[in-house]
C-alpha cells in the first residue's frame, strides 16, 4: 500500500479564457520509505504538486490517498489535523517563527495537537538532540545560520512522527557546506525509514533521491528509479545537467546564448569571440541553454 | 492551547511595548473614567447615608410634592430629582396639623427664603437663608458651637449661621454679637454652628453656608407668609416612628382635602431616595464615559488587523504545521483580549491614583469597592472578546499558501 496516491489529479486556477493548468492529470504513487526527488522548470507544477500532496492546497479534481486515507476532499478542519499529523513541512526560507526559542519553534505543532508543555518540551529537546542542536534549544532564529536553522526545521517536521516528509529546495538558501550538512541529515532520516519528498534544482542532490521525477508543464514527463548516490540517467540525457559554462561563456556573457549551434556539442567551447558571426539559432537551444543557466 | 495562546500574546505584547500601550490606552482612559465616576457616586452615596444616620432613625421629614412612587410595600421604586422645585410649598396650617399629631415630640418648619445677606460692603451671595424654629439643632442633631441657638418662640431679627457663614462674611471665627443686612433688616448673630458634614453633590443644601432665623422673622421679610420647603419632626419614641408618619400622612391628606401633594418621609425613604437620585446622575455620566470604553475597543480592533496583515507570514507557517482556522481565530481573540484585560488592569491603577488625588484635593470621598473593580476587569475582557473576533476571523480565513508566499 503506497503512501501517497495520486489519481488523475488536476489543479485549475481561474477559468474561462483564463483558465492555468497547475497540474495535469497527474498520477503518482509513493512508497513507503522512498526518497523522491521532483524536478522541473518554474512553473511546471511542482510547487503546487506539493501542495496538494501536504494537503496545503485541494486538487480541482482527482483522488489523493494519504496513508490509507482519501483526503482529496476533506474540510479545512480535518485537512489541519491530517498535515498536524501525517506531514512535515521544510521550506527553502526556514519558516521558523522568529520571535519563539528553538525549542518553541520545533515543539509548535505538539502544541496545536493539544500536548502538555513540558511533555511537548521534552519531545523537542530529544529532536533537537537527533538533528545536533542541543546545545542551541534556548537561542532565537536571528542567532542561527542558515544551516543550523534549517535544521531546526527539519527537528520541527520531524516532531510529530510524520508519513511524509515535503521539502521544498531545502537547500535553496544555503552554501554548499551547510548545503552538504542538511542534505546528509535528511539522508540519514531517509535511512532510517522516512519517506522524503523533495524538490530542487540542484541536478547534484538527485544523488540522495532513490527516485527522481521531473514535472513539465503539469504532468509527470519521466519517472526513474535510481541507486543512492547515483544521478539518474535521465537528468545526464536532459537538459538540467551540469553547468556548461566555460571561460569563453563568461567573457561573451549574454550573448554566447544567442550563438549556440544546436547540433553542436555542450558548452559552445567552438564559438569563439573573434568569430562572431551569428549563426543559425533555434528555440531547442535556447531553452537549453537557459535552464543551464539556472 | 489556552496557555500557550496566553504567552503568545504576552509575548506579542512585550515585542510592541509603544504599540500595545497606545493600543491598551483607550480601555486605559475607558475603565479608569467608568470606575472613577462609579466610585463618587459610590462615595457620596455612602457619605449621605452616614449623615443619615447620624441623624438618627426616628427623624421624619415631610415635603412638599410627590418625591417619590411607592410600591405597595412601600418601598420606593421611583425618584423624582426635581419635584420639590415645581411643587407649591407646604403652609403654616399644615405645620400645625403636623405638630398636633398625637405623640410628636416636636415638628421644626425649614422655610427657604431668598436673600443675600451683607455686612457693612461685603456680600456673600452663596449663602442660604432658612426661616426656622428652635428645635432645628435637636431635628439635625447638630451643636452651637459658640453663642446658642434662638429660642422656641423668638421673634426678635436675630440669626444663628453656620461656619462658612461665619468666615466668608464675618471674617472672623466666631462673630457673635456681630450684626448683618438681610433685605433691609438688621439681624444679631446669637450663634454659630458646628461644622456640618460637606457633602459635595449630595442633593441636601450645605449648611455650613445657611443663616438661620426665626420662623416669625422669616415672615416679616416674606410678606407674612411662610413657604416651608420641608417640616422635621420626632416622635416620642423610636418605636412610634411608623404609626407617627402615618398618622401625619393621613390626617396631612385630611386637610388637603384628600390631594396626595406631600410626601411623608422616614430616613430609610430618605436614604432610597438619595441613592435613587444618584444612581440616575452616576448611570448617566456612565453611559457617556462608556462611550470612551468602545472607542477603545474599536481601537483595539484597528491595531489587531494591522497586526494580523503584518503577521501573514506566521500565520502561514503556523497553519503548515497544523494549526486549524479554529486555533488561530483563538489565538488572536485571546491576544486581543489580553491587551484590553491588561489596559483594565492599568485603567484600576489610574482609577485608585485618581481616588487618592481626588480625596486629597477635594471633599470627595470615593470609594472603590472589588465587585466595581471586578466588573470593570470582565467588561474591558469583553471588549477585548467582542471587538478581537473580526480581525481574528481575518487571520483565520487567510490562505496558508498565499500567507507562506507574503514575507
Amino acid at each position: 500500500m503506497p503512501v501517497i496516491l495520486l489519481e488523475d489529479v488536476n489543479k485549475l486556477y481561474g477559468f474561462g479564457d483564463a483558465t492555468t493548468i497547475a497540474l495535469d492529470e497527474v498520477e503518482l504513487s509513493i512508497e513507503r520509505g522512498e526518497f523522491v526527488a521532483i524536478m522541473g522548470p518554474s512553473g511546471s507544477g511542482k510547487s503546487t504538486l506539493l501542495n496538494v500532496i501536504g494537503l496545503l492546497d485541494r486538487p480541482t479534481h482527482g483522488k489523493y490517498m494519504l496513508d490509507g486515507r482519501h483526503v482529496a476532499r476533506l474540510r479545512q478542519q480535518s485537512r489541519a489535523r491530517v498535515r498536524r499529523d501525517k506531514v512535515g513541512f521544510i521550506f527553502q526560507s526556514f519558516n521558523l517563527l522568529p520571535r519563539m526559542t528553538v525549542i518553541e519553534n520545533v515543539a509548535l505543532p505538539l502544541a496545536y495537537k493539544g500536548m502538555l508543555q513540558t511533555k511537548r518540551l521534552k519531545k523537542a529537546a530529544a529532536m533537537l538532540e537527533r538533528v545536533g542542536l542541543s546545545e542551541k534549544e534556548y537561542f532565537y532564529p536571528s542567532q542561527l545560520s542558515g544551516g543550523q536553522a534549517q535544521r531546526v526545521a527539519i527537528a520541527r517536521a520531524l516532531i510529530n512522527d510524520p508519513q511524509i516528509i515535503i521539502a521544498d529546495e531545502p537547500t535553496g538558501s544555503l552554501d554548499s557546506a551547510s548545503s552538504r550538512l542538511v542534505m546528509e541529515l535528511l539522508s540519514d532520516i531517509h535511512k532510517a525509514g522516512n519517506t522524503v519528498l523533495m524538490v530542487t534544482h540542484n541536478p547534484s542532490l538527485t544523488k540522495y533521491a532513490s527516485r527522481v521525477v521531473f514535472m513539465h508543464d503539469g504532468s509527470i514527463v519521466a519517472d526513474e528509479q535510481t541507486k543512492l548516490g547515483e544521478i539518474p540517467d535521465t537528468l545526464k540525457r536532459s537538459m538540467y545537467f551540469a553547468p556548461r559554462k566555460t571561460v569563453d561563456d563568461d567573457l561573451k556573457g549574454v550573448s554566447s546564448l544567442m550563438n549556440t549551434m544546436p547540433d553542436e556539442k555542450p558548452a559552445a567551447k567552438k564559438v569563439s569571440v573573434k568569430k562572431a558571426t551569428p549563426k543559425k539559432r533555434t528555440y531547442k537551444a535556447r531553452t537549453k541553454k537557459a535552464k543551464a543557466k539556472k | 492551547m489556552v496557555t500557550g495562546n496566553f504567552k503568545i500574546a504576552m509575548d506579542s505584547i512585550k515585542h510592541a511595548k509603544w504599540r500595545s500601550f497606545f493600543t491598551m490606552l483607550g480601555i486605559i482612559i475607558g475603565v479608569a473614567s467608568v470606575v472613577t465616576i462609579i466610585s463618587i457616586g459610590e462615595g457620596v452615596k455612602k457619605q449621605v447615608s452616614e449623615e443619615i444616620d447620624r441623624r438618627g432613625p426616628d427623624l421624619i421629614t415631610v415635603r412638599p410634592g410627590k418625591v417619590a412612587e411607592t410600591d405597595e410595600n412601600g418601598r420606593i421604586n421611583s425618584a423624582s430629582i426635581f419635584s420639590s422645585l415645581v411643587n407649591a410649598p407646604l403652609s403654616e396650617n399644615d405645620l400645625k396639623v403636623v405638630s398636633g399629631t398625637s405623640d410628636v415630640d416636636y415638628a421644626v418648619p425649614v422655610s427657604y427664603l431668598s436673600g443675600v445677606p451683607k455686612v457693612e460692603k461685603t456680600e456673600m451671595p452663596r449663602a442660604v437663608v432658612f426661616g426656622t424654629s428652635g428645635d432645628l439643632p435637636k431635628a439635625l442633631n447638630q451643636k452651637i458651637e459658640y453663642g446658642a441657638f434662638f429660642d422656641k418662640g423668638a421673634n426678635k431679627n436675630v440669626a444663628v449661621i453656620g461656619p462658612r457663614v461665619a468666615e466668608e462674611l464675618f471674617k472672623e471665627t466666631v462673630p457673635v454679637g456681630a450684626s448683618m443686612q438681610l433685605r433691609g433688616q438688621s439681624f444679631v448673630v446669637v450663634g454659630i454652628f458646628e461644622e456640618f458634614n460637606d457633602i459635595s453633590l449630595s442633593p441636601e443644601a450645605d449648611y455650613n453656608t445657611a443663616i438661620f432665623i426665626p420662623t416669625e422673622a422669616a415672615k416679616k421679610l416674606n410678606n407674612n407668609q411662610l413657604p416651608i420647603q420641608q417640616i422635621l419632626l420626632r416622635p416620642d419614641e423610636l418605636s412610634q416612628r411608623d404609626e407617627v408618619a402615618k398618622n401625619v400622612e393621613s390626617r396631612l391628606l385630611n386637610s388637603h382635602a384628600g390631594q396626595h401633594d406631600f410626601s411623608v418621609l422616614t430616613q430609610d425613604n430618605n436614604r432610597s431616595i438619595s441613592n435613587e437620585i444618584l444612581n440616575i446622575l452616576t448611570s448617566l455620566v456612565t453611559a457617556v464615559a462608556a462611550v470612551s470604553l468602545i472607542v477603545g475597543g474599536i481601537g483595539i480592533m484597528n491595531v489587531m488587523i494591522v497586526s494580523v496583515t503584518e503577521r501573514t507570514h506566521e500565520i502561514g507557517i503556523r497553519k503548515a504545521v497544523g494549526a486549524t482556522n479554529r486555533q488561530i481565530l483563538a489565538q488572536f481573540v485571546i491576544e486581543s483580549a489580553v491587551i484590553s484585560f491588561v489596559g483594565g488592569i492599568f485603567g484600576i491603577i489610574v482609577s485608585l491614583v485618581a481616588n487618592f488625588v481626588l480625596r486629597v484635593s477635594t471633599n470627595l470621598v470615593p470609594v472603590i469597592t472589588l465587585p466595581i473593580m471586578g466588573i470593570a476587569l470582565v467588561v474591558a475582557l469583553l471588549v477585548g472578546v467582542v471587538f478581537g473576533v473580526a480581525p481574528a476571523l481575518k487571520a483565520a480565513q487567510k490562505d496558508p499558501i498565499e500567507a507562506l508566499r507574503r514575507v
